[in-house]
């Protein structure tokens, strides 16, 4: 009896030293500070970034994650200053954001956040970072009411699906002229946000609109497929998974379905979505096109050589607090609130997305634009329009 | 009538794809009682192994093989791949607890699937890997007459599947291993006491079952195109339910219940809304289980009193 006790306790202990010890699998750093020179000592700080780094759209998440090591890298070098980079990995699921958001928090080199990346995810991990005062920016997070007033200290430098959503619709509107079509969400919170907003501009406009809803698991839509009448020229999919768009498009042709599919920015995957005569809208710019960012260019396709536009937004996010950071340093020692407040009043000239950045008091990017891409025989994504 | 074909066909190969798994369920049930829950995972790993063949003769748009010689290296290499995968998962994860209380093996079972999962994010990472079929086989060639319309690749899923599950019959019904895996099946003691060796049996038995889950996920990396570690959660869910409702143990049941589950998700997407799938296919699971609790083809286990 007296052996099992001592084995227990033994047990119990090293299960403690475990917790106590070095971060959890979800976690890890990566230091990113510039070398050392030998006079001074640096500003240190630490970013957490939530990126769904593994799971069904880790090619985002790798995308996102490696335009954030280079806008610290770069910011580092610029400011002077030691800013290290926590990995928090979400697979864009609301349980896992929640517990890499405990983590952070619970973190006091970190503060500040990039991500996460779902609006979903938003809304779980909003009131934690609100109640621990800790900002959070977001390169990919669109749904309206994400900056309603419950997550005060939420920030994004894309436009919103209120932006999006009229913008896509009305497109398809004046383009296609279509008499019916179908639009399909994956039942999840982003997708469901856009459909609510384009639907109602859709019935307006006299179209004939059949919803469906399919689970971003499900990978064969032969089924929803089939459904599509000769009537309906267009199909809507505000999804965040491109490589469903991708099977779906493949069983449109399958079934020689003549139906322009058109995506909003979670299809938006050079990689995975390249059905030809596809559109995508987009909250981010095709950066290849902005010349004044061809050095990053240079240094983005060294890094991830197949980006899209969801990297740059979490550069341009990442680079904000990166600058709130230096800004506090100037000071003092950054601080949760110092580095919130030093956001609040960013006022950026330029930035990587070719505009300037500054949020309005509920944390949207103000004058954020919204662009369209089409697809092309060979793949490619070419701008047609933005706002 | 153009859809009623149309999502008779999606059914019939999405049902032939569950069969197939469902059929390693029932087959492991049948052996040993075990709800081997990594089996879905074993789908999965079979569905890496096509994919990795693919990308070793050339990829998708250029590969140096003939088709059928290229189609034939996926499904016998997922086949046998994974029915090795699967003797060995039984002969360390599972026969160690042979003679334990059955919520042991079970447990084991779930910690098998995870290992399986996370190993494959791991080493193949988590993003989709896409077969892009219609880069070696046309959506073209196929039977296009009148209102029916089915491509070759769906064609080659649903003949292989039912060449399968008669051969698998025909092995149970008539081979002195399938005398024996019944045998096993219906009472391991007096089995082993006869001289069978059961040790034997029962890993030809994962071998069989595993070797249908590994080639059922080629089939549905060459019809669904992405492949990714968790697919297999999904298709084991759905597999196991129609283990269940055509009666666990039950190798015809296993069968009827993979069309079932099939034809019910495409013809309620169809006919009825894609948002009620789920709900009416768990719903006809528990509808069965009330009014028929051993499943439609499942047979009265009689006890000894």
């Amino acid at each position: 009896m007296k052996g099992r006790i001592t084995v227990a306790a033994v047990a119990l202990a090293a299960l403690i030293a475990a917790g106590c010890g070095s971060s959890s699998s979800n976690t890890s750093s990566t230091s990113t500070s510039a070398s050392s020179g030998s006079s001074g000592k640096k500003c240190t700080a630490s970013i957490g970034i939530e990126a769904p780094i593994t799971g069904k759209v880790a090619v985002l998440g790798d995308e996102q994650l490696a335009f954030a090591k280079m806008a610290v890298a770069n910011d580092n070098k610029a400011n002077g200053t030691d800013i290290t980079l926590v990995q928090g990995d979400t697979q864009l699921t609301p349980s896992l954001a929640t517990t890499v958001t405990q983590q952070f928090i619970s973190n006091p080199k970190i503060v500040g956040v990039v991500g996460p990346a779902g609006s979903q995810e938003v809304e779980a991990v909003g009131p934690l970072f609100g109640r621990a005062g800790l900002a959070f920016i977001s390169g990919s997070a669109t749904k309206t009411t994400l900056t309603n007033g419950s997550n005060p200290t939420f920030f994004r430098v894309v436009s919103r699906d209120s932006v999006q959503g009229p913008e896509d619709a009305n497109f398809i509107i004046k383009h296609f002229h279509p008499k019916a079509l179908m639009i399909i969400d994956d039942q999840e919170a982003y997708s469901q946000g856009l459909v609510s907003v384009m639907m109602p501009i859709f019935q307006k406009a006299g179209i004939k609109v059949d919803h469906e809803s399919v689970s971003q698991s499900v990978t064969d839509f032969s089924s929803l497929v089939a459904k599509i009448t000769p009537q309906m020229t267009v199909a809507v999919l505000p999804w965040q998974v491109a490589a469903n768009g991708e099977q779906f498009g493949k069983n449109l042709a399958e079934q020689h379905k003549k139906v322009t599919i058109v995506g909003t920015d979670g299809l938006y995957s050079p990689s995975s979505f390249t059905i030809p005569g596809s559109y995508v809208s987009s909250f981010g710019p095709d950066i290849t096109a902005i010349p004044a960012d061809a050095s990053l260019v240079q240094q983005a396709k060294a890094a991830f050589p197949k980006f899209g536009t969801f990297g740059p937004p979490v550069y341009a996010a990442t680079h904000v607090i990166d600058e709130a950071i230096a800004s506090a340093c100037k000071s003092g020692t950054p601080s949760r609130s110092n580095v919130l407040a030093a956001i609040k009043s960013t006022d950026e000239p330029s930035s990587i997305l070719g505009q300037p950045i500054k949020f309005d008091s509920h944390g949207d990017l103000i004058n954020a634009k919204w662009f369209l891409f089409h697809i092309n025989s060979a793949g490619q994504y070419k701008l047609v329009t933005n706002s | 009538m153009r859809v009623f074909v149309q999502e008779l066909v999606n059914g019939l190969t999405q049902g032939s794809v569950y069969a197939l798994v469902a059929l390693g369920y029932s087959m492991v049930y049948g052996v040993l009682k075990l709800l081997n829950f990594a089996h879905g995972d074993l789908y999965m790993v079979g569905a890496f192994i096509g994919y990795f063949v693919i990308q070793w003769f050339g990829g998708a748009s250029a590969l140096a093989a003939p088709v059928p010689i290229v189609l034939l290296a996926m499904f016998l290499l997922a086949g046998g791949g994974v029915g090795v995968l699967g003797v060995v998962i039984e002969r360390f994860a599972y026969r160690p607890l042979r003679d334990a209380p059955r919520i042991a093996p079970l447990i084991t079972a779930l910690g098998v699937s995870f290992l399986l999962e996370n190993t494959a994010l791991l080493f193949f990472g988590g993003s989709y890997r896409i077969y892009n079929t219609s880069s070696f086989i046309s959506f073209g060639t196929g039977i296009h007459i009148g209102v029916l319309s089915i491509d070759i690749v769906r064609i080659m899923v649903i003949v292989l599947a039912v060449v399968l599950m008669v051969g698998l019959r025909l092995v149970v019904n008539h081979t002195k291993l399938g005398r024996q895996m019944r045998a096993v099946a219906a009472d391991r003691e007096a089995a082993e006491m006869l001289g069978i060796d059961v040790d034997f049996t029962i890993g030809a038995t994962f071998f069989l079952g595993s070797a249908l889950a590994g080639i059922s996920g080629v089939m549905a990396g060459l019809v669904y195109n992405s492949v990714w570690n968790y697919m297999g959660f999904t298709a084991g869910l759905y597999a196991f339910t129609a283990a269940v409702v055509g009666g666990i143990g039950s190798i015809s049941g296993a069968v009827l219940g993979g069309l079932l589950i099939g034809l019910a998700q495409s013809f309620i997407t169809g006919y009825v809304s894609s948002t009620y799938t789920d709900l009416i296919v768990f719903g006809i699971l528990i509808a069965v289980m009330l009014v028929r609790p051993r499943g439609l083809l499942g047979r009265v286990q009689l006890q000894k009193v």
